[in-house]
């Protein structure tokens, strides 16, 4: 069975919708600073949305008003209308943040004085990502928020291919989101992951990971249901596959078993062979650590000829919305022909015997990898399509 | 100042081995079990990558004291013994 | 480009099946933790007992008076010596969904195969792991922010259970743990089946886990209406039910294939309205207060059919749902109803009353979430 992807939505440092992204991917424009959102005296650099519209919701959670965002895109792209009453639809969004109650001023006031103000609780309860994203566009269907971390995203789309497949819904929206926060800022700190500079994925001398925000969706439709309506695409969401690591709580497991689980998966799954795939959207987070075991398993499956990058140069690791947003790019450069430089990176580290490509680069194939690797030892590897027979909508 | 040397690092161990039992939660372990020369990672006590970093927070929390790169971590975390004498000679 | 409607599709067309038989998957195994103990052997106690007050913890306020009721697990129940080593570092939320899902694995008599990636992982949760995360807040505001705990962290964040089980248990297949306050139980399930049918796993332990804590018990306090006499009402159907929060963890190892020890065949449906639930031996209704307004559960309890409801066992929590399926999972095993622990019944429905052997086909459980939706899920042996 088919299943189309007919839109896409993104929102990030790196741009407001698809096209910005383009443009930064084009200029190699790196939005990263100080974080302003919050204070503190970590110097770490992160990489922020700055939207007015983002930041005026204060009664929303922010990761929510970023899903919106991107899902307001994703729509339009799509050619919908955002009432899908009466329409088997799914929901399935990662995130990592909006899962928590975090608020850090409500806890100090209950600490302090054993009672506290429940408008954070509220902003909490309402702001379950995937059921206030059904609420809002009156969705009935499934819906799930998936918590895995920095593989949420992909995961969160690998879930929705599933239901599609199986005839739970029609047509999902899928993807991930997740607001810059003191807490994983502070916790990846204390781990000793963040650096200091701007991350420099696969380089020899990268040194640790800058958080970012944003939210990436992607609008999937069974071929059924694209074609009653007459909404045509080239695009297609081809294969799925995860593996869990079964190794340790923070570290990869080194010798990347996991991982190539996940992208054989998930090849098998698209009926496809390693030399169909003519790019790889790496996680690529420029930890010492990920970025060792997924380049030597990048050359393992795919042959050191692999043209491959990360995207995080541009959008800081946006945890949760991660897999959402480079599965975004992975579609959107397929569509459009081309890939961008990997930012940040400059010399290959001996112990890695691939490299990133370092120039934008046409590409003429039909198949994309997406990879995913997550923090508790999840990895998720997504398939890509675009089919060469069929013409666009205009 | 050799003798106040002496004198002090004991004390210092006998911290640590606490801090580390406590704080590493490490199970149907008491400190004064843990010999001086007791390797850390790998086969000795059987610490990890997350523990190192913890470490790391210990001895800036208890000690004042920061480990800056985490490379010259593995001579220092080798054993109880290295460890306090790294604690005393920053303290 | 104009935006495009759905001209062609109308509801009608959408098939809104009460039941799919398609939708079955075998129980191979449980495993159960919750305030009355671990396992199937002390659920079995417990059932039997009946009703046992909450405890009470004192409250954070300055009021030394106010305290709050909560059917918490006991220490003694999650000290399990043999792997205590091998996940020293977890919370009670990791370490509650460990022990029920090895307690699965080990209750299915199932061979797992690591090789082959034969088992996945779907964990579900409401609230996380909130205690941890309010540990590390207690770091922050104690310490500053560049002196934080990267322990604390690790395990704040809501997928480490699912790691450590994975890691503990050397399961190597697809893993997810999804946070939902609606239906969580009933997502595992469909997602579940899914996953079985596609192959992409033979196994799926499916599970969930939630935990009380201070902030959560205060919260409950603030939000919803609390046990007086820590006594949940299920056959009330009041408008504002009380509630006593509950913690706890569950796990179904599941799958297609046909198990010689299996319990039942579990059948999750997401789209129904209760004039198209088949009639069964037993509904469980499972109010537990958690849910808001429980008066439209009046209409799921005919009077031919015997009605339970076990939440007054295990306390108020959005993951009742398996607790329940676990209670029918073990009479349809047994062959035996379990008397309802708090019997109060204004409606005069078809309570079970007492314990006692019975022939029982098939049992459904009936909850109505936060979003105003009957979920339903059906049991047979």
């Amino acid at each position: 069975m088919k299943i189309f992807i007919t839109g896409i939505g993104g929102i990030s440092a790196a741009g407001r919708n698809i096209t910005e992204h383009l443009e930064s991917f084009q200029l190699m424009r790196r939005n990263a600073g100080t974080v302003s959102l919050f204070d503190t005296f970590l110097p770490y650099p992160v990489f922020e949305v700055k939207s007015p519209l983002i930041n005026k919701q204060k009664n929303e959670m922010r990761t929510l008003s970023l899903a919106m965002s991107a899902l307001k895109e994703a729509l339009h792209d799509a050619g919908l209308q955002k009432d899908f009453s009466g329409i088997k639809t799914g929901v399935c969004l990662g995130t990592s943040v909006a899962s928590q109650l975090n608020d850090i001023d409500f806890y100090r006031t209950y600490r302090n004085t054993g009672a506290a103000d429940m408008a954070a609780v509220d902003r909490f309860l309402k702001g379950n990502l995937a059921e206030a994203v059904a609420r809002s566009i009156k969705a009935s269907g499934p819906s799930i928020t998936v918590v895995n971390a920095c593989s949420s995203g992909a995961d969160a789309i690998g879930v929705a291919l599933s239901w599609l497949r199986n005839g739970v819904c029609d047509i999902a929206i899928a993807g991930g989101a997740d607001e810059l926060n003191r807490v994983p800022l502070c916790g990846f700190g204390a781990l000793g992951i963040l650096s200091k500079f701007l991350c420099s994925p696969f380089d020899r001398d990268r040194s640790g990971l800058n958080l970012g925000e944003g939210a990436g969706i992607l609008i999937l439709e069974t071929e059924e249901f694209s074609r009653l309506r007459g909404k045509k695409s080239v695009l297609r969401l081809a294969g799925y596959g995860a593996a869990a690591d079964a190794y340790h709580l923070t570290a990869p497991r080194p010798d990347g078993s996991g991982l190539e689980s996940a992208l054989r998966k998930s090849l098998a799954d698209a009926n496809i062979t390693p030399q169909d795939v003519c790019f790889v959207n790496a996680h690529g987070t420029a930890t010492h650590d990920n970025d060792k075991v997924e380049g030597i398993m990048l050359e393992k499956i795919f042959g050191q000829q692999i043209k491959f990058l990360s995207t995080k140069g541009y959008t800081g690791h946006t945890l949760g919305a991660a897999g959402g947003l480079e599965a975004a790019f992975t579609a959107t450069a397929l569509r459009e022909g081309w890939i961008p430089a990997s930012a940040g990176f400059v010399q290959q580290d001996e112990n890695i015997p691939v490299r990133p490509i370092t120039e934008q680069t046409q590409i003429n194939g039909s198949f994309a990898v997406s990879t995913s690797l997550a923090f508790g030892g999840n990895n998720a590897s997504i398939v890509i399509s675009k089919d060469q027979g069929n013409q666009p909508e205009p | 100042m050799e003798d106040q040397k002496e004198m002090e690092l004991p004390e210092i161990r006998k911290k640590l081995k606490e801090l580390l039992v406590e704080n590493l939660s490490l199970e149907g372990i008491k400190p004064e079990e843990i010999k001086d020369d007791e390797i850390l990672f790998g086969e000795g006590l059987g610490l990890d990558s997350l523990d190192a970093v913890e470490i790391v927070v210990l001895l800036q929390r208890n000690f004042g004291i920061e480990v800056k790169d985490m490379k010259e971590g593995q001579k220092i975390f080798y054993s109880i013994d290295t460890l306090a004498n790294y604690v005393y000679e920053n303290m | 480009m104009p935006l495009l409607l759905f001209p062609k599709i109308k509801a009608t067309n959408l098939n809104p099946e009460p039941f799919l038989r398609a939708y079955y998957m075998n129980i191979a195994g449980i495993g159960i933790i919750s305030t009355r103990g671990r396992g199937i052997d002390s659920l079995d106690i417990a059932l039997r007992q009946g009703w046992i007050a909450p405890s009470q913890t004192k409250s954070h306020s300055n009021d030394q008076n106010v305290f709050y009721p909560a059917y918490r697990v006991k220490k003694e129940t999650i000290n399990d010596i043999t792997i205590l080593k091998k996940i020293r570092r977890a919370d009670k939320f990791s370490k509650m969904a460990v022990m029920a899902a090895r307690d699965a694995v080990i209750d299915s008599g199932i061979q797992i195969n690591h090789k082959e990636s034969e088992v996945g992982i779907i964990l579900a949760t409401a609230f996380g792991p909130h205690v941890t995360t309010f540990r590390f807040l207690d770091d922050i505001i104690d310490y500053g922010d560049g002196s934080v705990s990267p322990t604390t962290f690790s395990h704040s964040v809501h997928n480490a259970a699912a790691s450590y089980i994975s890691s503990l248990l050397n399961i190597r297949g697809p893993t997810v743990t999804i946070t939902q306050f609606a239906s969580p139980i009933h997502q595992s399930l469909i997602l579940a089946k899914a996953w079985l049918t596609e192959k992409r796993c033979k196994y799926v332990l499916i599970g969930c886990v939630d935990v009380c804590g201070n902030v959560m018990e205060y919260i409950c306090n603030q939000k919803l209406r609390i046990a007086n006499d820590g006594k949940i009402r299920p056959f009330n159907f009041s408008a504002s039910p009380s509630s006593v929060p509950g913690e706890g963890s569950v796990f179904f190892m599941t799958t297609l294939e046909n198990c010689q020890n299996k319990y039942c065949e579990i059948i999750p449906a997401y789209i129904t309205n209760c004039d198209t639930i088949e009639k069964s031996d037993i509904n469980i209704i499972e109010a537990d207060g958690m849910a808001g307004d429980e008066t439209s559960y009046q209409n799921t309890a005919p009077v031919d059919v015997f009605a339970g409801g076990y939440s007054p066992i295990f306390g108020s929590m959005k993951i009742i749902s398996a607790f329940h399926c676990t209670v029918s999972a073990l009479m349809l095993k047994k062959q035996i109803r379990y008397a309802c622990p708090v019997q109060d019944n204004p409606y005069d429905l078809n309570l079970i009353t007492k314990t006692e052997s019975a022939e029982i086909k098939q049992i459904c459980c009936i909850r109505k979430n936060c979003a105003n939706k009957t979920d339903i899920i059906k049991l047979i042996r």
